[in-house]
C-alpha cells in the first residue's frame, strides 16, 4: 500500500520511493527513504494534499506525490 | 587576517536570526521557507580579523529545485569560504545532518551549530553535544536565541577552528556502500577540468544530479555507462541516514536532572562536562527499557503534531479560523486602534506643526509661496502619509506574527488543494500573503518557487494583492466619503484585489498556454508552531516603522516638492497657488479625458496616480498637497466616482521597486505584460464599479436584483462546467481510470 492509504493513528515503516529522478530524489532528500518511520497527521480539508510526519518533522505532500511512497504496517 | 564564513542549514533553523546576531544587523526573519532569497552578506572586525559573514537561502541538499536555493549551492561550490557554519535544529537533527553529510562528501571545512536548545529543554530532554562532536569530528555548538547564547562562543570556536583547520577527519565510511570508484573512472577526465571536488561530484552523479552532469560535460556515451551502474538514488539516501542514525544514536536522551543541570552550567557559564557514562542494568530492565522505548518512540513521532493543529487544520473549522484570523488583523489595524493612533497623530501635526508653521511665517512676513511650499506641500503633503505610521506597522506587525508563528505554513497547507486548480501552489500563498504587506519584497520571494510558469505567475500577480502603501490612499479617500462603512469598503478593496489575483490565475491556466503550469508537485516542511520572542516583537516593529519613516522623509518629501512645484507654477504666471493653471495641470490634462467615464477625469487625480508610480504612499501626500480629495471628487456623484477611484489605485500599476524586482524575476517581456494587465484590469473593474454604483443610485431595486441574478448565474454556470468536466473522472484525485474508484476509501 501507499501513503494514500495510511490511517491516521498508526505508524508505518517506508519500504521505497518511486517517482521519476527529481521527484524521487526530493522525497529522499527530505528523508523518505526505506525503512522510516512515518505517519500521517492530517489530511487538508480542500482536499489534495496530506501532512505527513516523520524523522521529528512535518510535511505536506500533494497527493501525487505520496502515492510514490510505498509503506507497511510498523507496530 | 580576513575569512570568509557562510552560513548554511535547512530552511527556518535559524540561520538568519544568527547572522543578525553576530552582525547586529535587522534583516527580516521568518518562520516560513522562502524568506532569505539571496545572498546576504556583511563585514565584521571580530577580534582583530576582518570577517565576511554571509547569510544563505535555506536548502534541503546540494541537489537543488529553486534558483534561491542554487544560490546556496554556487556560494559553497565556489571554494571562496573559509568556514561553513553548518545550522540544525535539535528537533529534527536527523534531516538536518542529512545537508551537513553532503558538506562533508564536498570537502568544505565546517562546524556544526545545533540550535534551538530552548525547545529542547521544554521536551525534557538533554543533547549530548560531546557525543557528536565524537562522531562528527567537528566542533558542535548548541545555540538557542531564547537563551541569548553566546555568539562569542561560536565566533571564538570558529576562528580557533579555521585557523588550525588540517582537513576534514570525520570518515564517511558509508560510502564504501557505493560504487565511487566506479563513477570516478568513467569520469576521470572530466573531473580535472571541471575543478569539481571529486567525492562530491561521484555521489551526485548516483543522485542523478542533472547539474554536476553538465557541469563535467558528460559525453552520451558517459551518461549510458554510469545507467549501466543502475539506480543508486535510494541506496545514496539510505546509507546517508544510516550513518546520520549511528552517530545520532543515543545523543539526545531523557533529561536527567543532572545532566540538564551540567548542560545549563556548561552552556550559560561555561563549566566543563564529563562524558557521559553508562548505566549498567539487569537484563530484565534493559528489555523493558527498550520496550519502553520503542513506545516512546512511536509517541515521539507523533509529537510534534500539536493541539493547537487539530484545530487549526480542523475539516470544519479550518476555514472559520483563517476568516477569524484576516477579519482580526484587519478589524485590529484598520478598525478602532489604528485609526485612534492616526487621529491622534493627525491632531499632533495640524496642531503643533502645521498651525505653529505657518502662523510663524506669516508673522515673519514670508512670501506667499514660502508659506505654501512649507504649509501645503511639505507638511501637509508628509504628514498625510506620516499619520498613517501606526496603521502600516501594525499591518506589518500583524503579518510578521503569523509568518513567525507558522500559522503561514498551514494556511498553504490547506489552500494547496485549491491553489492546485487554479495553476499555483500552497506556496505561492506566502508571496502572496507578504504582497499585503510589501509588493516589492514579496515578488522577490517567488525565487523559492520551483516551478518557472508557477513562479510567473505568482510574480505578476501579487502586486494585485493591495499592499500597505496603498493604505493611506484607502483611509483617506474611504473616511471622507463612507464614514461609518469605512471599514467595510476597505476589507471589500482586500479581498477585490485578492479574488482578482485568483480569478487571473484560474484564467492563465486555463487559456493562457505560455502561462499553464501544468502537473507539478508539492512538497512541503510544516514547522512547529513557534511564539516570537519579545526581542523579535520589537525588532518587527521597529524595524518596519523605520523602513516607513525612511521611506517618507526622502521619497515622499522630494516628490511632494516637485508637485508642489509644479502645480503651484505655471510657465506663464508664476506663482499661481490653486493649480489649474499650472505646469503639472497641463501635464496630466492631456491624459485626464481617459479617466472620465471613470470619474475622476481630472488633473489633479491623474496627478496623484502618476505620482504613485513612484511610491504609493505618494498618492495620498499628492492629494493632500494638491488640495485635498474635495477638489478631486465633487458633486452629486463624489462618493461613487471617489470608490472607482479607490479600486483603481487598488489594480493598476505598482511602484517602480516592483517593477524593478519584476524585471529580476521574470524579465522585461513579462513585467511589461503585468504592466499592461494590470491598467487593463484597473480600468475595467474602476469602470463596471462606477456603473453599478450609478444604476444603484439611480434605481437601487432594479440593480441589486440584476447583480444577484448575475452572481447565481455565473456560479450555476461553473458548476454545471465543472461537472461535465469531470463525469467519468477518477474522483480521488489520481487521474487514472474512468472505472469506479476501488483504492482504499476508510479514513
Amino acid at each position: 500500500m501507499t501513503l494514500m492509504d495510511a490511517r491516521p493513528d498508526c505508524v508505518y515503516k517506508i519500504i521505497s520511493t518511486g517517482g521519476d529522478g527529481n521527484q524521487k530524489r526530493r522525497l529522499l532528500d527530505m528523508g523518505f527513504t526505506p525503512d522510516c518511520k512515518i505517519y500521517v497527521a492530517h489530511t487538508a480539508p480542500f482536499g489534495g494534499t496530506i501532512l505527513v510526519g516523520l524523522r521529528g518533522f512535518m510535511v505536506a505532500l500533494r497527493e501525487d506525490a505520496a502515492s510514490l511512497i510505498k509503506i507497511e504496517r510498523a507496530d | 587576517m580576513g575569512y570568509t564564513i557562510s552560513l548554511t542549514g535547512n530552511p527556518n533553523v535559524g540561520k538568519t536570526s544568527l547572522f543578525n546576531r553576530i552582525t547586529h544587523s535587522l534583516e527580516h526573519v521568518g518562520n516560513w521557507h522562502g524568506v532569505t532569497v539571496s545572498e546576504v552578506s556583511k563585514k565584521i572586525m571580530y577580534d582583530h580579523n576582518e570577517i565576511n559573514m554571509v547569510d544563505l537561502p535555506g536548502l534541503y541538499s546540494l541537489t537543488v529545485y529553486s534558483p534561491e536555493e542554487g544560490i546556496t549551492r554556487d556560494t559553497v561550490l565556489r571554494g571562496d569560504n573559509d568556514l561553513v557554519i553548518s545550522v540544525c535544529d535539535v528537533n529534527n537533527l536527523s534531516r538536518n545532518l542529512y545537508l551537513t553529510m553532503q558538506l562533508f562528501e564536498l570537502g568544505v571545512p565546517l562546524v556544526l551549530v545545533v540550535n534551538m536548545m530552548d525547545e529542547l529543554k521544554k521536551q525534557g530532554k538533554v543533547l549530548n553535544y560531546r557525543k557528536l562532536e565524537s562522531g562528527l569530528k567537528v566542533p558542535v555548538i548548541p545555540m538557542s536565541a531564547k537563551y541569548h547564547s553566546d555568539v562569542h562562543l561560536l565566533m571564538d570556536v570558529s576562528l580557533d577552528y579555521v585557523s588550525n583547520y588540517k582537513g576534514n577527519e570525520i570518515k564517511l565510511s558509508y560510502l564504501d556502500k557505493l560504487p565511487i570508484a566506479q563513477v570516478r573512472e568513467i569520469i576521470a577526465e572530466n573531473l580535472a577540468t571541471s575543478r569539481l571536488p571529486e567525492i562530491y561530484a561521484c555521489v551526485k552523479l548516483l543522485e542523478k544530479d542533472e547539474f554536476v552532469a553538465e557541469r563535467l560535460a558528460l559525453t552520451a556515451e558517459q551518461r549510458r555507462k554510469l545507467d549501466l551502474l543502475g539506480d543508486w538514488q535510494s541506496k545514496v539516501a539510505q546509507v546517508r541516514y544510516e550513518f546520520i542514525d549511528e552517530i545520532t544514536d543515543g545523543v539526545i536522551v531523557k533529561d536527567v536532572t543532572d545532566e540538564h543541570h551540567e548542560m545549563h552550567e556548561h552552556i550559560v557559564h561555561g563549566v566543563p562536562i564529563e562524558d557521559a557514562e553508562e548505566k549498567t542494568d539487569s537484563l530484565v530492565d534493559k528489555h523493558r527499557r527498550h520496550h519502553d522505548k520503542h513506545k516512546e518512540k512511536n509517541k515521539a513521532y507523533m509529537q510534534s503534531y500539536s493541539r493547537l493543529d487539530k484545530i487549526v487544520l480542523n475539516k470544519y473549522l479550518a476555514l472559520p479560523v483563517f476568516l477569524l484570523v484576516m477579519c482580526g488583523i484587519f478589524f485590529f489595524t484598520f478598525g478602532f486602534l489604528g485609526t485612534l493612533l492616526s487621529d491622534l497623530l493627525d491632531l499632533f501635526f495640524m496642531k503643533c506643526v502645521y498651525t505653529p508653521a505657518v502662523n510663524g511665517l506669516t508673522s515673519i512676513n514670508a512670501p506667499e509661496w514660502v508659506i505654501s511650499l512649507v504649509g501645503e506641500g511639505i507638511i501637509m503633503g508628509v504628514s498625510g502619509v506620516l499619520i498613517f505610521l501606526p496603521q502600516v506597522v501594525l499591518l506589518f506587525f500583524f503579518l510578521a506574527l503569523m509568518e513567525d508563528s507558522g500559522y503561514v505554513s498551514r494556511v498553504a497547507f490547506m489552500t494547496d488543494g485549491l491553489f492546485r486548480k487554479i495553476g499555483l501552489s500552497g506556496r505561492s500563498v506566502f508571496t502572496m500573503l507578504m504582497g499585503f504587506g510589501c509588493s516589492a519584497t514579496a515578488v522577490l520571494t517567488a525565487r523559492g518557487l520551483e516551478d518557472e510558469t508557477m513562479r510567473k505567475k505568482t510574480v505578476i500577480l501579487t502586486p494585485f494583492m493591495s499592499c500597505t502603501a496603498r493604505l493611506p490612499v484607502y483611509t483617506v479617500i474611504a473616511s471622507a466619503f463612507f464614514a461609518r462603512g469605512k471599514v467595510l469598503v476597505i476589507f471589500g478593496l482586500y479581498v477585490l484585489g485578492a479574488v482578482v489575483s485568483l480569478a487571473l490565475s484560474a484564467f492563465f491556466e486555463k487559456s493562457v498556454k505560455k502561462l499553464k503550469s501544468g502537473k507539478l508537485s508539492f512538497i512541503m516542511e510544516v514547522p512547529p508552531y513557534r511564539m516570537p520572542t519579545l526581542e523579535r516583537v520589537l525588532q518587527i516593529l521597529f524595524n518596519n516603522a523605520k523602513v516607513f519613516l525612511i521611506k517618507v522623509g526622502t521619497l515622499v518629501f522630494a516628490l511632494n516638492v516637485v508637485v508642489w512645484l509644479l502645480s503651484n507654477f505655471s510657465l506663464t504666471e508664476g506663482f499661481a497657488p490653486g493649480g489649474d493653471g499650472s505646469i503639472l495641470a497641463v501635464i496630466s490634462g492631456f491624459i485626464a479625458p481617459i479617466f472620465k467615464p471613470l470619474g475622476f477625469g481630472s488633473w489633479r487625480a491623474v496627478t496623484s496616480l502618476m505620482s504613485g508610480l513612484v511610491a504609493k504612499e505618494v498618492v495620498v501626500s499628492s492629494i493632500e498637497s494638491l488640495g485635498g480629495v474635495e477638489t478631486l471628487f465633487y458633486g452629486e456623484y463624489a462618493s461613487i466616482n471617489a470608490l472607482a477611484f479607490l479600486v483603481y489605485t487598488l489594480l493598476y500599476v505598482p511602484c517602480v521597486a516592483t517593477l524593478s524586482a519584476q524585471l529580476k524575476e521574470v524579465g522585461a517581456k513579462w513585467m511589461l505584460f503585468g504592466l499592461a494587465l494590470q491598467l487593463v484590469v484597473a480600468y475595467v473593474f474602476a469602470l463596471i464599479v462606477r456603473l453599478i454604483g450609478l444604476a444603484f443610485i439611480v434605481a437601487p431595486g432594479i440593480t441589486v436584483s440584476v447583480i444577484i441574478v448575475t452572481i447565481v448565474a455565473v456560479i450555476v454556470t461553473l458548476v454545471i462546467i465543472n461537472k461535465v468536466k469531470n463525469r467519468g473522472k477518477c474522483s480521488c484525485g489520481c487521474g487514472g481510470c474512468s472505472a469506479p474508484c476501488n483504492k482504499k476509501k476508510d479514513k
